[in-house]
C-alpha cells in the first residue's frame, strides 16, 4: 500500500509520494483548456518534482466530483518526467522544441507526453524569475540525458519498503521453479529443461538467470558463444511443436571466425532436427518483418495525428484523416507483424513444426511474435494473470530493453522504438475482434500502455534481470538496507481502487467451463432449452462437426491431389498459409482454442481508446462503447447484488434490511472519452451558425435531467 | 446447366460443385455432394449487373453482382450454356413491368384480413396526431386531392393554416415540379418544424408573391422565432448553374426574414460514382492497409456520409436548440431533401429510433413524399443514369448513430440490413413505383404485402439488447459532434462485406446480449409454467395433508436447483452456448425463406431466420427430449421467487 502524505499546508501543496522531492515550483500559471481556442482555463501552481511536472488548480474545490476511475499515482494533471516526450516554448507566436540550455525563456509551454496528453500552460502572468527556475527544471528533469540510480524508482523504493509481494499469482520467471511449472504447464519437459548455467550470469548479462533450452544442448555450447546461437525455448504447442528464439551472431569481418560459427550453427540445427525434435523452420526476423527504425518513424508520425494542442490543427487533420493514416504506415506494420504471427501459428499448428525466430538479440521483435503466438495458441494467455506471466516471461526476465527502446534516460535517441507498444496495438487488434476470448479489457491494455512511464514499478525501467539484480543489492549497499523490493506494475492495486479495477476485467468474458458436475448439468440443461426455441439463432453452423465435415470433404474431393503436394513442398507457403487461415476463418470460434486475427485491410483498426481519449472533438456525449460497457457492468453489479439478496433468502437469514439494489451507473452522462478524459467540457466550436452558446445551458439542462432520472429509478426499485 | 462451379471470392481454389436453376423469379445454386446441400438463392431484382467474362480452360466464368453487395462468380463449363444463362438473366434482370416483379407473385400465405392489416400498421395519419398537428397553427390542405397540384406529393400534406389555397397553389407554380412547401416534422414543445420543398424556379431575378407568402406563413406558424432557415442542401455551385435554367434558390432580399445556407451534399451521380469507387475497394482480395485506407478516402464515400450528417445535425440544433423552423431543399426535393429531413427527425425525436418509429419515417419522409424508388433502386428496367444509393446513404447515416450511440436505437443492425435488402428485393410492395400515385393506380395495397408487417412479425430478432426506453438519452434529442469528425465515421462491412464469410465478425456483444435476453424469456415462460403448477399442488395439499412432508423435502432439492439456476445467470455463463452461436447472415436466411415460399411448402415461411435445412430438425429433437419444466421437481414458492427476480434484472 501507498501512504499519500495528506497535504501540509493549504490545499495548492502538491501531493508527494514517498521519495519524491519538490524541485521547482511557480504560481499564477495559467493553464488552457486545451481544446479550443477560446484561451478559456484555470490559474494555478506549476511544479515540478523528482517524480512528476504537476499543475495544482488554485481553485480545486471540485473534489466533490471524484471520478469513478481514477489512477491513485498519476492524477489528471500530473505528467511523469518519464511520460514527457516533447517540450515547445512559444515566443512570439512561434514554436520552438526545447531540449537543452535555454537564453530566452518562453511567455507559452506546451508539454506533450507519451500517452497522448497535451498541456498548455501560459507563463506570462507568472514571476520572471519562477518562469526561469521551471522552464529550465522542467526541460533539465525531463529532457537531459539522467543516471539510471537518478530514476525515482530508486528513491521511492529506498523510502517506501515495499513489504507486500503484490505477485497476485502472475509468475515472474526469475526463479528455476517457474521455468520448471511452464515447461509441464505446457508439456514442453519431454524435450526441454531450465537450465542453471546462468547463474552469476556466466554465460552473459543479456540472458536471464534461468531459461530453457532442447535438452541436448549442452553447457559447453551454450558458454562458448556468451549464448549466441542457442535455440531458447519459449513455449511449446499441444501437439509438442515448439517455438524458440536465438540470438545471432553478428556479422564478422574474420573469415576464419565466421566459418567457425557456421559450423557451430550447423551442429546445433543437426542436433535439434533430429528425433524427438520436430522438423525446424528458422525465421530470420530481420529479414522479414520492419526495421526498428521503420517502427519509430512510423509511431513517430501516427502519434503525431493525435497530439493536438488546438482545434484548428485538428480540423486540419481530419480532412485527410484516411490518407494521412495510410502514410504513418503504423497500421500496415500492424498487420504484417499480425500475419506473421499467423504464419508462424500455422507452422507449429497444423505442419508440427518447430520454429526458430532468429534476431540480433532476439530481445525485440523476437519478442513480439512469440508473445503474439502465445496469445493466439494458448487460451492461458488471454487471462489477466496468464498475459501478465507472458509480458514477464517473454520480455520482462526475456531482456526486452525497456530503458533504452522507451528511452527512459535519454542516452540515445537512435535505440528508442515501440516495441512493446506494438504488441499492445496487436493484442488490442485481438481483442476487439474477439471480445469473449479475453479475461482482460481494452482499458487494461490502455493503462498498461501508461504504466510504461511510471518509474514507481520496477517492471518496465531495466534493459535486463542483470541490471535489474545488480542495481537492486548495488544501490542499496550505499543506504545499508537490504536489497531494494521494488514494486511490480502487477499489483493493480497500486494504482487503482477496486471500483476503477473493475473497469480492467472484461465481463464479456467466456471462462473456461470447469469440469464441476453439477455446473456442467447445469449448463447442459440450458443448451438443450437454448435450441427448443423457434427463435434461437441457431444456424446449422451450431455443430461443429458440420463444418469439419464439409471442408473435409472439399479437401478430399475437390482439392483432390493438389493439397497433397501443398504439404508436401515448402515453395509454396502464401497458398499453404492462406488456406490454414481460410479455413480456420471458416469454422465457428472456439475461444479457448486457436485464434487467428483477421488481417485485411478493413479489420485493422485504430486503437481509439488510446489514442483518441485525450480529444474532445472526438467525443461523443452518452456514446461510444463505453456506453456498452457500463450497461453492462450496471447488468453486472444488479445480478451480483441480486445474488447476495437471494443468498440471504436462502440461508433463512433475518429478513431485515434488504440491501437495496445500486443505482445504476449513468451512461448517458459518460462521454465516449470515459474513463479517460473525465473533466473536460464538451468543445464549443461553432460550426455552423446555428451552434451558439445555449450548447452549455443545454448540457446542463441534460446533466439535471439525468438527475431526474436517477431519482425516479431510485424510488421505483 | 449442371457441373456449374461457385467460386468463394476469398479464395479461388475453394470451389463448390453444383447445379444451377434459373426460375421466374430467382437463381438457385445447388450444391452437389454433401448431404446438406447448401443452395444459395438470389431474387432477379438483386441482380445489378452480370458480366461475361473470357472463357479459359475450366470454363466460362459469368460474374453477377448484385444490389445488396454480394458477387457471385460462377463457372460454366460449356460455354453455350453460359451464354444462355447470361442472355436469360439479361433479360430477367431487367423486368418493363411491374407486373413481373416478384412481389406480384409473392404469397406468404396471408389471408386478405392479415394483408389489410399489414398494411394498416404504419399510419401516417396517426403519426401527423403523434407529431401534435393539426393544431392551431398547422392544417391538413386538400389542394392535392386526385393529385391535382403535384403528382409526386401524397394527396395529404399539412401546411400552415394561414396559408391558402391560392398561396398554395401559386406557391407551387413557383417550384420545380410543383412541390410546394409541406411539413415534414413538427416539434410539439417549441413549435419549430421542418417543412420541404423543391428549388424555387427564381432563375436570376424571377419572384413569385405567393411563394413569399407561404415561407412568411411557416414563419408565423412559430410564433417563437422571428426568422427561419433555408436550407439548400446542394453545392452553391450547383445551386448557381440551376439558375441559368430558370431555377435556383432564394434570394434573401426577396423573402422577409429567412436566413439562407448551403450544405454541400453531391448529386446522385456524384454518388453513384463513390459508391462504385468503394465497392471496387470492397472488391480487393486481402487489400492491404493502404490498398484500403487509400481506397477509402479516394471513394469520399465517408465524406459523403458525413455532409449528409452534417445537414442533419444543423437542422437538428435549429429546431431542438433555437426554435427556428427550417425549409430544406435540393433541386427537386426528393433525394437530398429526404435524406436530410430524415435524418433531422431521427436525431430530434426519440420515436424514430423505436422499430416502428422508424418505419413511420421512412415511410412519412420517403415513401409518401415520392422518392423515386423504382429510378433510383432500379426495379424497372431504365436509365442506368437514374440510378443512385440514396437510401442506402439514408441507412448508413444511421448506422454511423448507431454506432457511435450504442444505446439509443432499439432495433439493430440486421434490421437495417434487412430493410436495405427489400428496397432492392421487390418482394414487399413498400418501395414500388415513384410515387403514391402511380402505387394507388397498381393498388399495390390489394395485390402486395407491406414489408413492415414481416418485420414487426419478427421483430424480436432486431432489437437492440442494449436499448432501454427509459433512458433519458432516449428520451430527448440526441446529441453528436457539431461537426462531427471523419474518424468517428466508419466502414460498414457489415453492410458493404456482408456476403464474405471470412471477414464476419462473428460474434458481437449484442448477439451475446440477445442470447442472455431470450434466455431470459425462456426462464420467464417456464417460471410461468412452474407457478401454475405450484399453484394446482397447493390445491392438492389443502386436499391432502399426508405428503406434506415428503413434499418439503422435495421443495428443498428444488430450492437448490434453482439457485444454481440462476447462479448461472451471470453473462459468462453464456459462452457455452454461444461458442455455438454464430452471428447468422440475415440475408441469406431471408434467402431461403423466399426460397420456402416459392416452393409453397412451409407455412412459417415468414420467419426470415428458420432455415430450411437441418436445422428444424434438431431443434424438434431438442424440444423432445426437453424434459417438461423441469420434470418431476414441484417447486417452493420462494425458489421460484427468486427466479422472478433473476429474471427481471437480466430482462
Amino acid at each position: 500500500e501507498i501512504h499519500i502524505k495528506e497535504p501540509v499546508e493549504k490545499e495548492v501543496n502538491p501531493r508527494l509520494l514517498p521519495g519524491e522531492l519538490l524541485l521547482c515550483e511557480a504560481s499564477t500559471v495559467y493553464k488552457y483548456m486545451q481544446e479550443d481556442g477560446s484561451n478559456r482555463g484555470t490559474y494555478g501552481k506549476l511544479v515540478c518534482t523528482n517524480f512528476k511536472i504537476s499543475f495544482l488548480d488554485d481553485d480545486s474545490a471540485s473534489d466533490d466530483n471524484e471520478p469513478e476511475f481514477k489512477n491513485k499515482i498519476v492524477g489528471e494533471n500530473d505528467v511523469t518526467l518519464q511520460c514527457v516526450d516533447q517540450i515547445y516554448g512559444v515566443y512570439d507566436e512561434k514554436k520552438k522544441l526545447l531540449t537543452g540550455q535555454l537564453r530566452k525563456y518562453p511567455e507559452r509551454l506546451i508539454i506533450y507526453c507519451k500517452d497522448l496528453r497535451v498541456f498548455n500552460f501560459c507563463l506570462r502572468y507568472t514571476k520572471e524569475e519562477e518562469v526561469k527556475r521551471i522552464v529550465s527544471g522542467i526541460v533539465h528533469h525531463s529532457q537531459t540525458p539522467k543516471l539510471l540510480k537518478r530514476l525515482f524508482l530508486f528513491s521511492y523504493a529506498s523510502a517506501a519498503p515495499n513489504n507486500t509481494d503484490g505477485r497476485n499469482g502472475t509468475v515472474m520467471f526469475d526463479t528455476l521453479e517457474d521455468w520448471r511449472d511452464e515447461l509441464e504447464r505446457t508439456k514442453g519437459n519431454v524435450k526441454f529443461k531450465a537450465v542453471t548455467t546462468n547463474e552469476g550470469y556466466r554465460v552473459s548479462e543479456k540472458l536471464p538467470l534461468y531459461f530453457v533450452v532442447p535438452i541436448c544442448i549442452s553447457e559447453e555450447s551454450i558458454l562458448k558463444y556468451e549464448g549466441r546461437g542457442i535455440p531458447i525455448w519459449c513455449w511449446s504447442c499441444h501437439n509438442g511443436a515448439a517455438l524458440l528464439k536465438m540470438s545471432a551472431f553478428p556479422k564478422e569481418q574474420d573469415d576464419s571466425t565466421s566459418q567457425m560459427q557456421k559450423a557451430f550453427l550447423d551442429g546445433i540445427y543437426k542436433t535439434i532436427s533430429k528425433p524427438p525434435y520436430e522438423l525446424l523452420k528458422v525465421d530470420d526476423l530481420s529479414s522479414s518483418l520492419p526495421s526498428l527504425q521503420d517502427i519509430q518513424t512510423a509511431y513517430t508520425r501516427f502519434k503525431q495525428l493525435f497530439l493536438i494542442d488546438n482545434s484548428t490543427d485538428f480540423w486540419a487533420t481530419d480532412v485527410k484523416w484516411f490518407s494521412l493514416l495510410e502514410s504513418t504506415n503504423w497500421l500496415e506494420i500492424i498487420r504484417r507483424v499480425l500475419k506473421k504471427a499467423v504464419e508462424v501459428a500455422e507452422c507449429l499448428e497444423r505442419q508440427h513444426t518447430n520454429v526458430l525466430l532468429i534476431e540480433e538479440t532476439a530481445t525485440d521483435l523476437c519478442c513480439v511474435i512469440t508473445s503474439l503466438v502465445q496469445v493466439m495458441m494458448d487460451s492461458y494467455s488471454r487471462t489477466k494473470l496468464g498475459f501478465q506471466s507472458l509480458i514477464q516471461k517473454e520480455w520482462v526476465i526475456g531482456g526486452h530493453s525497456f530503458l533504452d527502446r522507451c528511452n527512459h534516460l535519454h542516452k540515445s535517441e537512435k535505440e528508442e522504438a515501440p516495441v512493446f507498444l506494438l504488441l499492445l496495438n496487436c493484442v488490442w487488434q485481438l481483442v476487439q475482434q474477439y471480445p469473449p476470448a479475453f479475461e482482460f479489457t481494452e482499458t487494461y491494455l490502455t493503462v498498461l500502455s501508461d504504466s510504461l512511464y511510471v518509474p514507481v514499478f520496477s517492471t518496465f525501467f531495466f534493459n535486463s534481470q542483470h541490471q535489474r539484480d545488480t542495481s537492486a543489492s548495488g544501490e542499496s549497499l550505499k543506504t545499508q538496507s537490504g536489497p531494494f523490493r521494488f514494486l511490480t506494475v502487477w499489483d493493480w492495486s497500486v494504482q487503482f481502487d477496486p471500483k476503477a479495477q473493475a473497469f480492467l476485467n472484461n465481463p464479456f468474458y467466456a471462462e473456461k467451463p470447469k469440469p464441476d458436475k453439477s455446473q456442467r448439468k447445469t449448463a447442459r440443461f440450458k443448451h438443450q432449452r437454448q435450441l427448443s426455441l423457434p427463435l434461437t439463432q441457431a444456424k446449422p453452423s451450431t455443430k461443429r462437426g458440420f463444418f469439419r465435415e464439409e471442408t473435409d470433404h472439399l479437401i478430399k474431393n475437390i482439392l483432390g491431389r493438389r493439397i497433397g503436394k501443398f504439404i508436401n513442398s515448402s515453395d509454396e507457403p502464401p497458398n499453404n498459409l492462406k488456406e490454414f487461415y481460410d479455413s480456420w476463418h471458416s469454422k465457428p470460434i472456439d475461444y479457448h482454442g486457436l485464434l487467428l486475427p483477421r488481417i485485411d485491410g478493413p479489420e485493422i483498426k485504430v486503437w481509439a481508446q488510446r489514442y483518441l481519449r485525450w480529444i474532445p472533438e472526438a467525443q461523443l456525449h452518452g456514446g461510444g462503447t463505453i456506453a456498452v460497457t457500463a450497461k453492462i457492468l450496471d447488468l453486472m453489479e444488479e445480478v451480483q447484488s441480486l445474488q447476495v439478496k437471494m443468498d440471504e433468502e436462502h440461508s433463512q437469514a433475518v429478513s431485515g434490511d434488504v440491501p437495496s439494489v445500486t443505482t445504476p451507473r449513468n451512461s448517458a452522462r459518460l462521454s465516449s472519452l470515459f474513463p479517460f478524459a473525465l473533466l473536460q467540457r464538451q468543445s464549443v466550436k461553432p460550426a455552423l451558425p446555428t451552434s451558439t452558446w445555449k450548447d452549455l445551458e443545454d448540457e446542463d439542462d441534460l446533466v439535471r435531467r439525468d438527475d431526474e432520472f436517477l431519482d425516479l429509478s431510485g424510488d421505483m426499485s | 446447366v449442371e457441373n456449374v462451379r461457385l467460386l468463394d471470392r476469398l479464395c479461388s481454389r475453394k470451389a463448390v460443385l453444383g447445379t444451377l436453376y434459373l426460375t421466374a423469379t430467382h437463381v438457385i445454386f445447388v450444391e452437389n455432394g454433401s448431404e446438406t446441400r447448401k443452395e444459395t438463392w438470389v431474387l432477379h431484382s438483386q441482380i445489378s449487373s452480370i458480366e461475361k467474362q473470357a472463357t479459359s480452360a475450366t470454363g466460362c466464368p459469368l460474374l453477377i453482382r448484385c444490389k445488396n453487395f454480394q458477387v457471385i462468380q460462377l463457372v460454366i463449363p460449356q460455354e453455350r450454356d453460359c451464354h444462355d444463362v447470361y442472355i436469360s438473366l439479361l433479360r430477367l434482370a431487367r423486368p418493363v413491368k411491374y407486373e413481373e416483379l416478384y412481389c406480384f407473385s409473392f404469397n406468404p400465405k396471408l389471408d386478405k384480413e392479415e394483408r389489410e392489416q399489414g398494411w394498416k400498421l404504419v399510419d401516417l395519419n396517426e403519426e401527423y396526431n403523434r407529431m401534435g398537428v393539426p393544431n392551431n397553427y398547422w392544417q391538413i390542405c386538400d389542394v392535392n386531392r386526385d393529385y391535382r397540384v403535384c403528382d409526386s406529393y401524397p394527396t395529404e400534406v399539412y401546411v400552415p393554416k394561414s396559408a391558402t389555397a391560392h398561396i398554395i397553389v401559386g406557391s407551387s407554380k413557383f417550384r420545380s415540379r410543383r412541390r410546394f412547401p409541406a411539413l415534414s416534422y413538427y416539434s410539439k414543445n417549441n413549435n419549430a418544424s421542418i417543412c420541404r420543398s423543391s428549388q424555387p424556379l427564381s432563375g436570376f431575378s424571377a419572384r413569385c408573391l405567393e411563394d413569399e407568402q407561404m415561407l412568411q406563413a411557416i414563419r408565423k406558424a412559430n410564433p417563437g422565432s422571428d426568422f427561419i432557415y433555408v436550407v439548400d442542401t446542394r453545392p452553391k455551385l450547383n445551386a448557381m448553374a440551376n439558375r441559368a435554367a430558370g431555377k435556383g434558390y432564394e434570394n434573401e432580399d426577396n423573402y422577409s426574414n429567412i436566413k439562407f445556407q448551403f450544405i454541400g451534399i453531391e448529386n446522385i451521380h456524384v454518388m453513384r460514382n463513390s459508391l462504385q469507387k468503394m465497392l471496387e475497394v470492397c472488391e480487393l482480395k486481402s487489400p492491404s492497409m493502404s490498398d484500403f485506407l487509400w481506397g477509402l478516402e479516394n471513394s469520399g464515400w465517408l465524406k459523403h456520409i458525413k455532409a449528409i450528417m452534417d445537414a442533419g445535425i444543423f437542422i437538428a440544433k435549429a429546431v431542438a436548440e433555437e426554435g427556428v423552423s427550417v425549409l430544406v431543399h435540393c433541386s427537386d426535393g426528393w433525394d437530398r431533401t429526404a435524406q436530410v429531413c430524415s435524418v433531422a427527425s431521427l436525431l430530434l425525436d426519440p420515436y424514430y429510433r423505436t422499430m416502428k418509429g422508424f418505419m413511420v419515417l421512412i415511410e412519412k419522409d420517403w415513401v409518401s413524399f415520392g422518392h423515386k424508388f423504382n429510378h433510383r433502386y432500379g426495379n424497372l428496367d431504365g436509365d442506368p443514369k437514374e440510378i443512385s444509393p440514396v437510401i442506402d446513404q439514408f441507412i448508413e447515416c444511421v448506422w454511423q448513430l448507431m454506432e457511435q450511440f450504442p444505446c439509443a436505437f432499439e432495433f439493430n443492425e440486421r434490421f437495417l440490413i434487412h430493410i436495405q435488402h427489400h428496397i432492392y428485393s421487390c418482394q414487399f410492395g413498400n418501395f414500388l413505383c415513384n410515387s403514391q400515385k402511380e402505387r394507388r393506380e397498381l393498388k399495390i395495397q390489394e395485390r402486395t404485402y407491406s414489408l413492415w408487417a414481416h418485420l414487426w412479425k419478427n421483430r424480436a430478432d432486431y432489437l437492440n439488447p442494449l436499448y432501454r426506453s427509459d433512458h433519458s438519452q432516449n428520451q430527448g434529442t440526441l446529441h453528436p459532434q457539431i461537426a462531427p469528425c471523419n474518424f468517428l465515421y466508419k466502414f460498414w462491412s457489415g453492410m458493404y462485406n456482408r456476403f464474405e464469410k471470412g471477414l464476419h465478425p462473428r460474434q458481437s456483444v449484442t448477439d451475446y446480449l440477445m442470447a442472455v435476453k431470450e434466455e431470459t424469456q425462456q426462464l420467464e415462460e417456464e417460471l410461468e409454467v412452474l407457478g401454475e403448477r405450484l399453484a394446482n399442488l397447493q390445491k392438492s395439499q389443502l386436499c391432502d395433508d399426508k405428503v406434506e412432508s415428503k413434499q418439503q423435502d422435495e421443495s428443498k432439492q428444488l430450492r437448490l436447483f434453482t439457485s444454481n439456476n440462476s447462479l448461472a445467470n451471470t453473462p459468462q455463463e453464456y459462452s457455452n452456448d454461444l461458442k455455438s452461436f454464430p452471428s447468422r447472415s440475415p440475408s441469406q436466411g431471408d434467402e431461403e425463406d423466399s426460397a420456402l415460399i416459392l416452393t409453397q411448402d412451409n407455412l412459417k415461411s415468414s420467419d426470415p431466420d428458420l432455415s430450411a435445412n437441418s436445422d428444424q430438425e434438431s431443434g424438434v429433437e431438442d424440444l423432445s427430449c426437453r424434459s417438461p419444466s423441469g420434470g418431476g421437481c414441484l417447486p417452493s414458492e420462494d425458489s421460484g421467487k427468486d427466479s422472478d427476480e433473476a429474471v427481471f434484472l437480466a430482462g
